[in-house]
């Protein structure tokens, strides 16, 4: 029966073409602009999620000075703490792991023609060679001048200069430096084995390193070097941890964290769930906020539906009569109605949920381009289903009123109807 | 028994403050197979009989007894049924749905019964060969002529093999001769089909298909007179 009820509405949207039509427009905007909304939405967190996941690595922790990920610090920059890394690396469940030190060091660099030479106070970053060899992807794109190289695991007295550095020293591949460290310990001579090229703007620098500002400006050393200039580290920005294959990654971050807070050092442990989960907050946030704005058109269009049942119940006050006159049933009417107004929600979810995919790959694509990144074009089955269902509910609901009174029409009554 | 029986049917629709009191203790049998004609002048409460005969309404006072049942205490739901299962109604203005073909619309009392779609096509056409128009069964209302409505109205009627036909001035709107076609008709389901048939009308040529004629004025049987 509900095949025939299907077959009668469908009649009776047919006949009236153009107003259905203007009513599934109605519809179909929002439902266009929910679903492009969401999925766009949903495919930049997907995108983010696995950019981090490629960098990050899901076998791969981090450690910072406590509060600065996701923290009330956050925007003032990295704190730095101490730690003893062949400690660390001593940890169960701990495979590698690499350390990145800061701090700032009066340099001087080859005397220049006149004698003199040039000198300042600059930044100093030593590096674990851990870093390339382990962590590569959070290195990302080093890119040297010709001629120059990074520094070897066993390296001690060398270093790389960012391109600014090297100029304001006036010093090339193959010269020398001075780098003076705590006051009671020896200057060291440094040979300088590369220099970074510049990076040219626009250039998308991925992965670690591009969240180190002003690389153009740092002298890069061995971490160990670091250690001959100011001892045991204390000034350590960050450190990336590898965990032993098998075990859980959370697991071990938790325990390292809380063995290094009882040795006295303010670290967090970032993991890459939590990175993705504060990511999934915010774009859950906003996706949902702007789904929230797009509703107010579905309400509208859920409005229009009303309307429209609402004339073709009174235009149709006649038609009601007849079918009761003939054995329909308060339900049957109620049934037939109900199916054309959730009808008209169905055609419009279909139309706008193919419109709003469109959109949101188009979106996404633009987005993309704009970023130099590949996003993720998210055509979720949940949502499609979620969406016809509400699509069809909502017709259904908008002309429940409607279809109410028509099924409550008096039979003699709506026959009289002129 | 017969198949209705009223008695003291009085029935007052409440416009606001006044009321008009359309049937005012009425009573009425109607035997199996017969044709009755119920004639009177306009206003007088032959349609508001019709509709109280073909349980589209109830009365205010009074016992209206089809086939042995009381009406007034049916629901709506069952006066529904009963509808469907008992009566056929024939409109003056046809009262077809304009949205479905001549067919769907004779099949429109079988899908309310949950005839399934295969026997009511047939059954559909069966019932439009009947009448005649076997080679309309695709137009919609609006393509076809009054006579051609009114026997698709009347086929219609017939779908689901009612016990009664109540036609209300069926002939009101057609010329002469489309009228006497449709007059012929009913006469010969009365008359071949055993059906019974309650007929309203004005024509006292369409009062000669009938057994009997039931006079009305204001709301109560002034007399009956039995044909030949
Ligand atoms: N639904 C109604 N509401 C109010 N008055 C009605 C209604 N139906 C009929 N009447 C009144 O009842 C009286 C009888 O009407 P009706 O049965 O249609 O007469 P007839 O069919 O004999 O012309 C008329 O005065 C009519 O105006
Ligand atoms: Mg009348």
């Amino acid at each position: 029966m509900v095949r025939d009820f299907l077959s009668l509405a469908g009649s009776s949207i047919l006949h009236r073409k153009i107003r259905s039509w203007l009513t599934v427009i109605g519809v179909f905007i929002g439902i266009t602009a929910v679903v492009a909304l969401i999925s766009v939405g949903l495919g930049l967190e997907r995108t983010i999620n696995d950019e981090v996941a490629n960098v990050f690595g899901v076998d791969t922790f981090m450690l910072t000075a406590r509060g600065v990920f996701g923290g009330r610090r956050a925007n003032q920059g990295f704190s730095l703490y101490a730690l003893d890394l062949e400690w660390l690396r001593a940890q169960e469940g701990v495979a590698t792991a690499a350390a990145v030190r800061q701090r700032t060091a009066f340099v001087q660099g080859p005397p220049g023609p006149d004698g003199r030479a040039n000198q300042g106070f600059l930044p100093v970053t030593g590096l674990s060679p851990e870093l390339v060899t382990s962590f590569a992807s959070f290195i990302g794109s080093l890119e040297l001048e010709p001629g120059g190289r990074l520094f070897d695991a066993d390296e001690i007295l060398v270093a790389v200069l960012g391109r600014d550095v090297a100029t304001r020293l006036g010093v090339g591949v193959g010269q020398d430096i001075v780098v003076a460290g705590d006051g009671d310990r020896p200057e060291l001579t440094l040979a300088v084995v590369g220099i970074l090229a510049a990076s040219d703007a626009g250039s998308s620098r991925q992965g670690f390193t591009s969240g180190m500002a002003a690389s153009g400006d740092t002298i890069y050393v061995p971490y160990d070097t670091m250690e001959l200039l100011w001892g045991p580290a204390d000034d350590v920005l960050i450190t990336l941890v590898r965990t032993v294959p098998g075990r859980d990654v959370d697991e071990v971050a938790a325990q390292v964290e809380a063995a290094l807070r009882a040795r006295g050092s303010e670290v967090s442990a970032v993991t890459y769930s939590d990175i993705s989960s504060a990511i999934g907050t915010v774009t859950t946030t906003v996706s949902a906020f702007l789904a929230g704005i797009a509703g107010i058109s579905l309400l509208v269009g859920g409005v229009g539906v009303m309307n429209t049942m609402y004339t073709s119940v009174l235009e149709r006050t006649r038609e009601i009569g007849i079918m009761k006159a003939v054995g329909a049933k308060n339900r049957h009417i109620l049934s037939i109605f109900l199916i054309e107004s959730g009808l008209m929600g169905l055609v419009g979810g279909i139309v706008g949920t193919l419109l709003g995919l469109g959109i949101s790959s188009v979106a996404s694509a633009i987005i993309g381009r704009i970023f130099q990144v590949r996003v993720a074009v998210v055509a979720s089955p949940a949502l499609i289903v979620v969406t016809l269902l509400g699509a069809f509910a909502l017709g259904a609901v908008a002309g429940l009123w409607p279809a109410r009174r028509a099924a409550k029409l008096p039979v003699v009554d709506a026959l009289r109807y002129e | 028994m017969p198949l209705l029986d009223l008695k003291g049917i009085t029935k007052v629709y409440s416009l606001g403050k006044t009321s008009v009191h359309a049937l005012r203790g009425l009573d009425l049998t109607v035997e199996k197979g017969e044709i009755v004609a119920l004639m009177g002048p306009s206003g007088s409460g032959k349609s508001t009989l019709m509709h109280i005969l073909g349980a589209l309404d109830t009365p205010t006072e009074g016992v209206a007894m089809l086939d042995g049942q009381p009406l007034p205490r049916l629901s709506e739901d069952q006066l529904a049924d009963l509808r469907g299962r008992k009566v056929g109604f024939v409109f003056q203005t046809f009262n077809l749905v304009p949205t479905l073909s001549a067919q769907r619309n004779v099949e429109l009392p079988m899908i309310f019964l949950g005839v399934p779609k295969r026997k009511r096509a047939v059954r559909a056409r069966e019932l439009l060969a009947k009448v005649g128009l076997a080679d309309r069964a695709h137009h919609k209302p609006n393509e076809l002529s009054g006579g051609e409505r009114q026997r698709v109205a009347i086929a219609r009627a017939l779908a689901n093999d009612p016990e009664i036909i109540l036609a209300d001035e069926p002939t009101g709107n057609l010329d002469t001769e489309m009228g006497a076609a449709i007059l012929d008709l009913l006469r010969r389901l009365s008359k071949e089909d055993g059906k019974t048939v309650v007929l309203v009308t004005h024509d006292p040529e369409a009062a000669r298909i009938a057994d009997r004629i039931v006079h009305i004025r204001d709301g109560r049987v002034l007399e009956e007179t039995v044909h030949g």
